[in-house]
């Protein structure tokens, strides 16, 4: 156990560092494996270790165009975005608003303490307990669909944001919001105009939370859209698994297209997705 | 004025809500163009070019009704989810197995004894399908409609190059599997991984061992497993000794591939697995045999079942269109176009051609000497090929006691709802048989 | 004072109402429908009779069962200590003076934002196919044959692939937690001799238990409910061996015509999750209250 880097005086720990950028490899090698498989052709997969590392002979497409046909991708791809991003805009205008009704209440309230206590301990249920007569009511309700798939979120997703809301909500002064009442503000306006926007560093924090959690979900698209022709990334996947066969490039092929949309976005917003997972399980 | 802001909270998360009941409540109606819809599911994805072909040829021949034919993969917990929605189509092909016996049991299907294509139906398969109900019932619910065979399929060539000859006793199986290791080659590429893949052989060998409705004399507690089933279960171990090593770590398709490339002589699996064999390596020369687990061969018969049947769903308002649909399908042409892309065996009676690879199985199919899959009968959640698995893989020494007891004690509970169903029905009927 | 809320209240009520109805049709409605399934035969579909307790019953009677909790909970403890010792070792290694910090910090989060299902897919491979070969020419055994194949490795390569995902949420919370100790205690430490392990133990661990302790909770949670890695890795197999609770209640229950009795499964493992996670906060609670 090394920590002796956290003296101010210390100089650039070389060892820990080149220790780190070789532990590096245990991430890119299933990524490197997966970048060469996909470019490969049939013809090219060896037995041999060499053969397996090299790059493929040619740098050709054509697996990504077959694997696009394959698994509908573009579909696919479509309604996962827009299954997420309207996850993601629900959880952060209803979860915020409940965060706050039931958060500056709750203090002097027995009944929204227990209401509460009532979502937040829904964070305590198994979705494999809820599958199953999720699949009857959404059915019967005629949400067997991406609208479907989106309301459970929000339900899904209520627990952790309310707990997120409302405990971000303690440290915002309830003086901000009388000042704004004395003018003459009703409660919703000062909300919107005052405590929404003083809450952005949370809604952050839900937003990527929220969205790491949806994108990748596969259970609940499995059981609401199974057998509706409509799929997500991660549900065509597992849909069109068989239809590979033996052709594992086409499969890596598909499977390096379903990570790339999460991988540029990751870069892109590094730096908020690693603060606003910290913020979340901090808080 | 404030009263308004109030309202307007309510009034906007309650339009989210009925926004999501409105957008669903579109998407629900189709485009309606005046014509019948027929929404069909099949399982049998290795034929999902077939019945796109069939499904075109369908709509531009008829004017009235528009036939959607589905061939998802993974189809049975397809439709049982769309089951459990209540959500059904108007005609589903399944095998004649457990699956069917369910959605029969569930009150599901609708009774089609007035259909009268059933007429041109070989009667050996209405009669698997007789036995598949768990409890005794008046009419029909399935038109048979092609059937499959299974035993061991072969590499011609390598036959023919080294003279091999078909083994008709278990023993002269065996010898054959030790000359074709004296001769450098594998005999068996088992897929393992992949469970239902376990079930081949056994289903194979069962036939020839046991009684057809072994599973039915259990249920009526006139016999049990461990006595019927010890052979069976040493003898599907015995071909493990001439597989490739850990045969556990290979799917099916894996399998396939390597039979394919000519790295196993023989694969024990069903004329389903022929095409994808094909699709791997085109020009490879099979044929196939009885699997002779018996040392009498007069007693070996061809595992042969109902491979895809077409029920027509209680639900469905439309049951004269179902009709014509599946009068269509019946049609020679089209039976013969099915036959010959899937290598399969006609339920149908007349005169079709079979493909080559079911020569050796020919007269056996001709004379009626088969018997369908043992695992028709099996309920899929006491997942028996999951347990074969098990039992293959477990090397100690009285690994076969305790597979045996365990399948009977499991039996009992999986099917205590059909024994006690079964039970009451003959109190009921007491001179049934 | 209380009555000038008189607006605010009712706003209140009024954003409440509609969530607290939400939430109660897409939580509690299907959990309360699941327990009442659980006292029926119900295949999903068709006809259904109540049949008591012998859901429950026979629950306790089945192997089956009985070895996916044990598989779970093998899983879940032995992923937990894993993802939390080695993520702890990299917080450190992340948290100490080294060049390119925030890029191999970047780096190493990679993993959590990938699918469970397609990293399953893509280490399904290299166990079958490139592992064996690496075995074969290295003379190494237990490699030398899929890791997947065998009873008695095929969960390890489970856990490898769960821990890999999640060692990445870990290290970050751990680094954060790092980033709150003080440098004056380090340097007071100093004084004292606290070098290496001893100064781990008794000045970092210390000040980071609340991280510790969320770490522990999040991943027995995720852990516990672990589904994607299976389905991708190893459907269960082989010989039923990697079973997980959540695995066998969508596979029976959705396809297998056990509705009813993977309902009362359900109903099981939600009573024990609620039990673990009370228990869980019970135990670290007082400490999180210092944060």
């Amino acid at each position: 156990m090394n920590t002796k880097g956290n003296k101010q005086t210390a100089r650039t720990n070389w060892p820990i560092t080149i220790l780190l950028i070789i532990g590096c490899l245990t991430i890119f090698f299933p990524l490197y494996m997966t970048i060469i498989i996909a470019f490969k052709q049939p013809s090219e997969m060896t037995n041999d270790i060499a053969g397996a590392l090299a790059f493929p002979s040619s740098w050709s497409f054509s697996n990504f165009a077959q694997a696009m046909e394959v698994t509908d991708f573009w579909n696919s791809l479509a309604n996962s975005v827009l299954i997420t991003v309207i996850a993601i805009v629900l959880a952060v205008i209803i979860h915020s608003l409940a965060g706050y009704a039931i958060g500056r209440s709750m203090a002097h309230s027995k009944v929204y303490s227990f209401i509460y206590l009532y979502i937040v301990s829904g964070m305590f249920v198994p979705f494999a307990i809820l599958m199953m007569p999720v699949v009857k009511l959404t059915a019967q309700m005629g949400l067997a669909n991406r609208v479907g798939v989106i309301l459970l979120y929000t339900v899904f997703y209520m627990p952790m944001n309310l707990l997120l809301y409302s405990g971000y909500l303690k440290n915002i002064p309830l003086a901000l919001e009388e000042a704004a009442r004395v003018d003459g503000a009703t409660t919703w306006k000062t909300y919107w105009s005052i405590i929404f926007p003083v809450m952005k560093p949370m809604h952050a924090t839900v937003a990527v939370l929220t969205a790491l959690g949806t994108w990748n979900d596969v259970m609940t698209p499995l059981v609401i859209l199974s057998g509706t022709d409509v799929n997500t990334l991660p549900l065509a996947q597992l849909n069109f698994q068989t239809q590979f066969g033996t052709n594992y490039n086409l499969a890596f092929a598909s499977y390096l297209l379903a990570l790339i949309p999460i991988l540029i976005f990751y870069l892109v917003c590094q730096k908020q997705i690693l603060n606003g997972v910290v913020n979340g399980a901090v808080k | 004025m404030r009263r308004k802001k109030i309202a307007a909270v309510s009034v906007t998360l309650a339009g989210i809500m009925a926004a999501a009941g409105v957008m669903s409540g579109c998407s629900l109606s189709g485009g309606d163009n005046g014509k019948i819809r027929i929404e069909m599911i099949q399982y049998k994805q290795e034929a999902v070019g077939v019945f796109e072909e069939l499904e075109k040829k369908f709509n531009e021949t008829h004017d009235d009704i528009e036939l959607v034919i589905d061939s998802p993969n993974d189809a049975t917990t397809i439709m049982k989810t769309r089951f459990i929605r209540e959500d059904y189509p108007d005609i589903i092909g399944i095998g004649g197995d457990m699956n069917y016996s369910n959605f029969l049991d569930a009150g599901l299907l609708m009774d089609i004894s007035d259909y009268e294509g059933l007429d041109s139906i070989k009667q050996a398969y209405l009669d698997m399908d007789k036995e598949l109900e768990l409890v005794p019932q008046e009419g029909v619910y399935a038109v048979p409609y092609a059937a499959n065979a299974a035993g061991v399929l072969y590499n011609k060539d390598i036959f023919d190059e080294y003279g091999w000859e078909i083994p008709t006793t278990w023993d002269e199986f065996l010898a054959l599997c030790e000359d074709i290791q004296a001769e450098g080659l594998q005999p068996f590429f088992f897929g393992f991984r992949d469970t239902w893949t376990c079930l081949a052989p056994w289903n194979a060998i069962a036939v020839d061992l046991v009684d057809s409705d072994i599973c039915s004399q259990v249920n009526r507690g006139e016999a049990n497993f461990t006595d019927n089933y010890r052979e069976v279960a040493e003898k599907t171990r015995a071909l493990l000794d001439y597989a490739q090593d850990d045969p556990f770590a290979y799917s099916y398709n894996d399998a396939c591939t390597a039979f394919a490339r000519g790295e196993a002589v023989m694969y024990p699996i069903g004329s389903y697995a022929v095409p994808q064999i094909q699709s791997v390596n085109p020009d490879i020369n099979i044929d196939s045999f009885v699997m002779p687990a018996s040392e009498d061969a007069s007693v070996n018969k061809l595992n042969s079942g109902n491979d895809l049947q077409f029920s027509v769903l209680a639900e469905s308002e439309h049951k004269e269109a179902a009709y014509e649909v599946l009068d269509f399908l019946l049609e020679d042409e089209n039976v013969q176009f099915y036959l010959d892309d899937q290598n399969a065996v006609p339920c149908k009676e007349g005169d079709f051609e079979l493909a080559p690879m079911l020569d050796g199985m020919k007269t056996y199919i001709e004379d009626g000497y088969l018997a369908d899959y043992q695992d028709h009968h099996y309920p899929s959640e006491m997942a028996v090929d999951a347990m074969i698995q098990t039992y293959l893989l477990d090397d100690s020494e009285n690994a076969t006691d305790t597979f045996l007891e365990r399948f009977d004690t499991e039996w009992v509970r999986y099917n205590r709802d059909t024994i006690r169903n079964l039970e009451e029905y003959m109190e009921e009927h007491p001179d049934a048989e | 004072m209380k009555k000038k809320m008189g607006n605010r209240e009712k706003t209140f009520l009024c954003i409440t109402i509609p969530i607290l109805i939400l939430f109660f049709m897409f939580n509690t409605l299907p959990l309360i429908r699941g327990v009442i399934y659980s006292f029926t035969n119900y295949k999903g579909y068709g006809t259904y009779d109540f049949v008591g307790f012998r859901n429950y019953v026979d629950l306790f009677q089945d192997s089956r069962v009985g070895k996916s909790y044990l598989f779970t909970f093998k899983f879940a403890i032995v992923s937990t200590i894993v993802t939390n010792v080695v993520s702890l070792i990299l917080a450190l290694g992340l948290n100490s003076k080294i060049k390119g910090k925030s890029a191999l910090r970047g780096i190493y989060f990679i993993p959590n934002v990938l699918g469970g299902l397609v990293v399953g897919y893509i280490f399904s491979f290299i166990f079958t196919y490139i592992l064996p070969t690496v075995g074969q020419k290295l003379g190494i055994g237990f490699l030398s044959s899929s890791m997947l194949s065998s009873e008695s490795s095929a969960w390890l390569a489970i856990v490898f692939v769960a821990c890999w995902q999640s060692v990445a949420m870990n290290t970050i919370i751990y680094i954060s937690g790092l980033q709150t100790v003080p440098e004056d205690v380090y340097e007071a430490g100093s004084i004292d001799g606290a070098t290496g392990w001893s100064k781990f133990k008794n000045l970092t661990f210390p000040l980071i238990i609340p991280f510790f302790s969320i770490n522990m909770v999040l991943c027995m949670k995720n852990f516990l409910m672990v589904f994607d890695q299976i389905m991708a890795l190893t459907k269960g197999g082989p010989a039923q061996s990697t079973e997980s609770i959540s695995y066998l209640i969508y596979n029976n229950g959705m396809s297998g015509g056990q509705f009813g009795f993977q309902s009362a499964n359900a109903v099981i493992f939600f009573i024990v999750i609620v039990v673990i996670s009370v228990a869980q906060m019970k135990f670290t609670g007082s400490k999180e209250e210092q944060l």
